[in-house]
Protein backbone atom coordinates (compact mmCIF):
# COMPACT_ATOMS: atom_id res chain seq x y z
CA UNK A 1 0.00 0.00 0.00
CA UNK A 2 2.68 2.52 0.89
CA UNK A 3 4.66 1.24 -1.60
CA UNK A 4 2.03 2.35 -4.34
CA UNK A 5 1.38 5.38 -2.57
CA UNK A 6 4.92 5.93 -3.34
CA UNK A 7 4.65 5.31 -6.85
CA UNK A 8 1.67 7.26 -7.50
CA UNK A 9 3.16 9.85 -5.74
CA UNK A 10 6.25 9.90 -8.01
CA UNK A 11 3.87 9.75 -11.08
CA UNK A 12 1.91 12.72 -9.58
CA UNK A 13 4.88 14.95 -9.02
CA UNK A 14 6.56 14.35 -12.53
CA UNK A 15 3.45 15.15 -13.95
CA UNK A 16 2.76 17.99 -12.06
CA UNK A 17 6.94 19.22 -12.77
CA UNK A 18 6.45 18.29 -16.28
CA UNK A 19 3.77 20.68 -16.79
CA UNK A 20 5.44 23.38 -14.64
CA UNK A 21 8.35 23.16 -17.00
CA UNK A 22 6.45 23.08 -20.28
CA UNK A 23 4.44 26.26 -18.83
CA UNK A 24 7.77 27.69 -18.36
CA UNK A 25 9.69 26.81 -21.33
CA UNK A 26 12.42 25.44 -19.15
CA UNK A 27 14.89 22.56 -20.22
CA UNK A 28 13.55 23.01 -24.27
CA UNK A 29 15.79 21.44 -26.97
CA UNK A 30 14.47 21.42 -30.49
CA UNK A 31 17.17 18.35 -31.07
CA UNK A 32 15.77 15.60 -28.76
CA UNK A 33 13.11 13.23 -29.14
CA UNK A 34 10.78 15.04 -26.77
CA UNK A 35 11.53 18.86 -27.56
CA UNK A 36 11.48 19.65 -23.89
CA UNK A 37 12.53 18.15 -20.20
CA UNK A 38 8.73 18.79 -19.43
CA UNK A 39 7.25 16.60 -22.25
CA UNK A 40 9.60 14.14 -21.26
CA UNK A 41 8.55 14.43 -17.84
CA UNK A 42 5.03 14.22 -18.59
CA UNK A 43 5.47 10.98 -20.44
CA UNK A 44 7.56 9.46 -17.93
CA UNK A 45 4.53 10.22 -15.62
CA UNK A 46 1.74 8.66 -17.73
CA UNK A 47 4.00 5.65 -18.29
CA UNK A 48 4.61 4.83 -14.63
CA UNK A 49 0.98 5.28 -13.92
CA UNK A 50 0.64 2.80 -17.23
CA UNK A 51 2.69 0.49 -15.67
CA UNK A 52 0.85 0.11 -12.53
CA UNK A 53 -2.30 -0.28 -13.71
CA UNK A 54 -1.46 -3.02 -15.86
CA UNK A 55 0.18 -4.16 -12.98
CA UNK A 56 -2.85 -3.98 -10.63
CA UNK A 57 -5.23 -5.53 -13.52
CA UNK A 58 -2.43 -8.83 -13.50
CA UNK A 59 -2.54 -8.94 -9.38
CA UNK A 60 -5.77 -10.42 -9.49
CA UNK A 61 -4.85 -13.54 -11.00
CA UNK A 62 -2.87 -16.09 -9.21
CA UNK A 63 0.52 -16.54 -10.90
CA UNK A 64 2.76 -18.94 -9.14
CA UNK A 65 6.59 -18.75 -9.64
CA UNK A 66 8.55 -21.62 -9.20
CA UNK A 67 11.82 -22.51 -9.25
CA UNK A 68 11.95 -23.94 -12.77
CA UNK A 69 10.28 -20.48 -14.06
CA UNK A 70 13.13 -18.97 -13.17
CA UNK A 71 16.21 -20.76 -14.01
CA UNK A 72 14.31 -20.62 -17.43
CA UNK A 73 13.89 -17.10 -16.92
CA UNK A 74 18.12 -17.05 -16.15
CA UNK A 75 18.83 -19.22 -19.29
CA UNK A 76 16.77 -16.70 -21.44
CA UNK A 77 18.34 -13.53 -19.96
CA UNK A 78 21.91 -15.51 -21.06
CA UNK A 79 20.02 -15.86 -24.70
CA UNK A 80 19.13 -12.35 -24.64
CA UNK A 81 23.50 -11.30 -23.48
CA UNK A 82 24.35 -13.53 -26.63
CA UNK A 83 21.86 -11.84 -28.68
CA UNK A 84 23.20 -8.49 -27.85
CA UNK A 85 26.83 -9.23 -28.67
CA UNK A 86 26.18 -10.53 -32.08
CA UNK A 87 23.29 -7.78 -32.52
CA UNK A 88 26.13 -4.95 -31.85
CA UNK A 89 28.78 -7.00 -34.23
CA UNK A 90 26.21 -7.01 -37.21
CA UNK A 91 25.21 -3.56 -36.51
CA UNK A 92 29.23 -2.69 -36.53
CA UNK A 93 29.45 -4.11 -39.99
CA UNK A 94 26.20 -2.68 -41.47
CA UNK A 95 27.70 0.46 -40.10
CA UNK A 96 30.77 0.26 -41.68
CA UNK A 97 28.92 -1.17 -45.27
CA UNK A 98 26.80 1.74 -45.68
CA UNK A 99 26.64 4.28 -42.13
CA UNK A 100 23.46 4.12 -40.31
CA UNK A 101 21.76 7.52 -40.68
CA UNK A 102 18.67 6.93 -37.49
CA UNK A 103 18.81 9.08 -34.53
CA UNK A 104 20.38 8.39 -31.43
CA UNK A 105 16.82 7.35 -29.76
CA UNK A 106 15.12 5.93 -32.57
CA UNK A 107 18.25 3.26 -32.83
CA UNK A 108 17.63 2.73 -28.76
CA UNK A 109 14.47 2.56 -29.16
CA UNK A 110 14.54 -0.18 -31.71
CA UNK A 111 17.28 -2.01 -29.94
CA UNK A 112 15.34 -1.66 -26.61
CA UNK A 113 12.20 -3.14 -28.22
CA UNK A 114 14.17 -5.92 -30.07
CA UNK A 115 16.37 -7.10 -26.68
CA UNK A 116 12.67 -7.05 -24.66
CA UNK A 117 10.93 -9.35 -27.60
CA UNK A 118 14.19 -11.52 -27.79
CA UNK A 119 14.35 -11.77 -24.15
CA UNK A 120 10.26 -12.88 -24.09
CA UNK A 121 10.67 -15.43 -27.25
CA UNK A 122 13.49 -17.21 -25.57
CA UNK A 123 11.73 -17.22 -22.19
CA UNK A 124 8.41 -18.79 -23.64
CA UNK A 125 10.61 -21.33 -26.10
CA UNK A 126 12.99 -22.55 -23.38
CA UNK A 127 9.96 -23.10 -21.16
CA UNK A 128 8.01 -24.94 -23.53
CA UNK A 129 10.72 -27.10 -24.41
CA UNK A 130 13.28 -27.19 -21.19
CA UNK B 1 23.22 -34.36 -13.62
CA UNK B 2 21.05 -36.50 -12.52
CA UNK B 3 19.77 -38.79 -15.64
CA UNK B 4 17.03 -40.58 -13.98
CA UNK B 5 14.35 -40.80 -11.06
CA UNK B 6 11.11 -42.98 -10.18
CA UNK B 7 9.07 -39.56 -9.65
CA UNK B 8 6.46 -41.18 -12.06
CA UNK B 9 6.65 -44.66 -10.45
CA UNK B 10 5.90 -42.71 -6.88
CA UNK B 11 3.56 -40.97 -8.04
CA UNK B 12 1.42 -43.50 -9.59
CA UNK B 13 1.76 -45.71 -6.74
CA UNK B 14 0.49 -43.33 -4.64
CA UNK B 15 -2.59 -42.23 -7.50
CA UNK B 16 -1.28 -38.59 -7.62
CA UNK B 17 -2.11 -37.05 -10.56
CA UNK B 18 0.11 -34.75 -12.06
CA UNK B 19 -1.52 -31.71 -10.63
CA UNK B 20 -1.81 -32.78 -7.45
CA UNK B 21 1.73 -33.24 -6.41
CA UNK B 22 2.91 -29.56 -8.17
CA UNK B 23 0.49 -28.66 -5.81
CA UNK B 24 1.71 -30.77 -2.61
CA UNK B 25 5.31 -29.61 -3.26
CA UNK B 26 4.22 -25.96 -4.69
CA UNK B 27 5.34 -26.13 -8.46
CA UNK B 28 3.33 -26.08 -11.43
CA UNK B 29 2.45 -29.35 -13.59
CA UNK B 30 5.15 -28.58 -15.85
CA UNK B 31 7.44 -28.54 -14.01
CA UNK B 32 6.49 -32.16 -12.82
CA UNK B 33 6.54 -33.15 -16.44
CA UNK B 34 10.54 -31.92 -17.12
CA UNK B 35 11.36 -33.75 -13.39
CA UNK B 36 9.44 -36.99 -14.68
CA UNK B 37 11.12 -36.79 -17.93
CA UNK B 38 14.41 -36.28 -17.15
CA UNK B 39 14.58 -32.42 -18.86
CA UNK B 40 14.91 -30.62 -15.61
CA UNK B 41 16.91 -31.23 -12.53
CA UNK B 42 15.17 -30.03 -9.36
CA UNK B 43 16.94 -28.48 -6.65
CA UNK B 44 17.68 -29.75 -3.39
CA UNK B 45 15.09 -28.07 -1.52
CA UNK B 46 12.61 -29.66 -4.09
CA UNK B 47 13.98 -33.00 -4.04
CA UNK B 48 13.58 -33.02 -0.50
CA UNK B 49 9.91 -31.75 -0.58
CA UNK B 50 9.34 -35.21 -2.80
CA UNK B 51 11.16 -36.94 -0.58
CA UNK B 52 9.12 -35.80 2.51
CA UNK B 53 5.99 -36.47 0.54
CA UNK B 54 6.99 -39.69 0.09
CA UNK B 55 8.23 -40.33 3.01
CA UNK B 56 11.58 -41.91 1.71
CA UNK B 57 15.03 -41.15 0.94
CA UNK B 58 15.77 -38.76 -1.63
CA UNK B 59 18.34 -40.89 -3.47
CA UNK B 60 15.04 -43.38 -3.33
CA UNK B 61 13.74 -41.18 -5.82
CA UNK B 62 16.77 -39.19 -7.69
CA UNK B 63 19.26 -41.03 -8.71
CA UNK B 64 22.42 -40.67 -11.01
Amino acid sequence: MKNNAMKYGFAAVTIIAGLIFSYFHIGERPDIVFGSLGAWLIYVGFITLAIMAVRAIGKNKEKKVDERMEFVAAKAGRVTFVFIIIAAFAVMIADGIKPIAISYYMFMAYMISAIVFVYFVAYKVLLRYN
Amino acid sequence: MLSKNKLKEMREKRGLSQEKLAELVGVTRQTVISIEGGKYVPSLELALKFSKLFKCKVEDIFDI
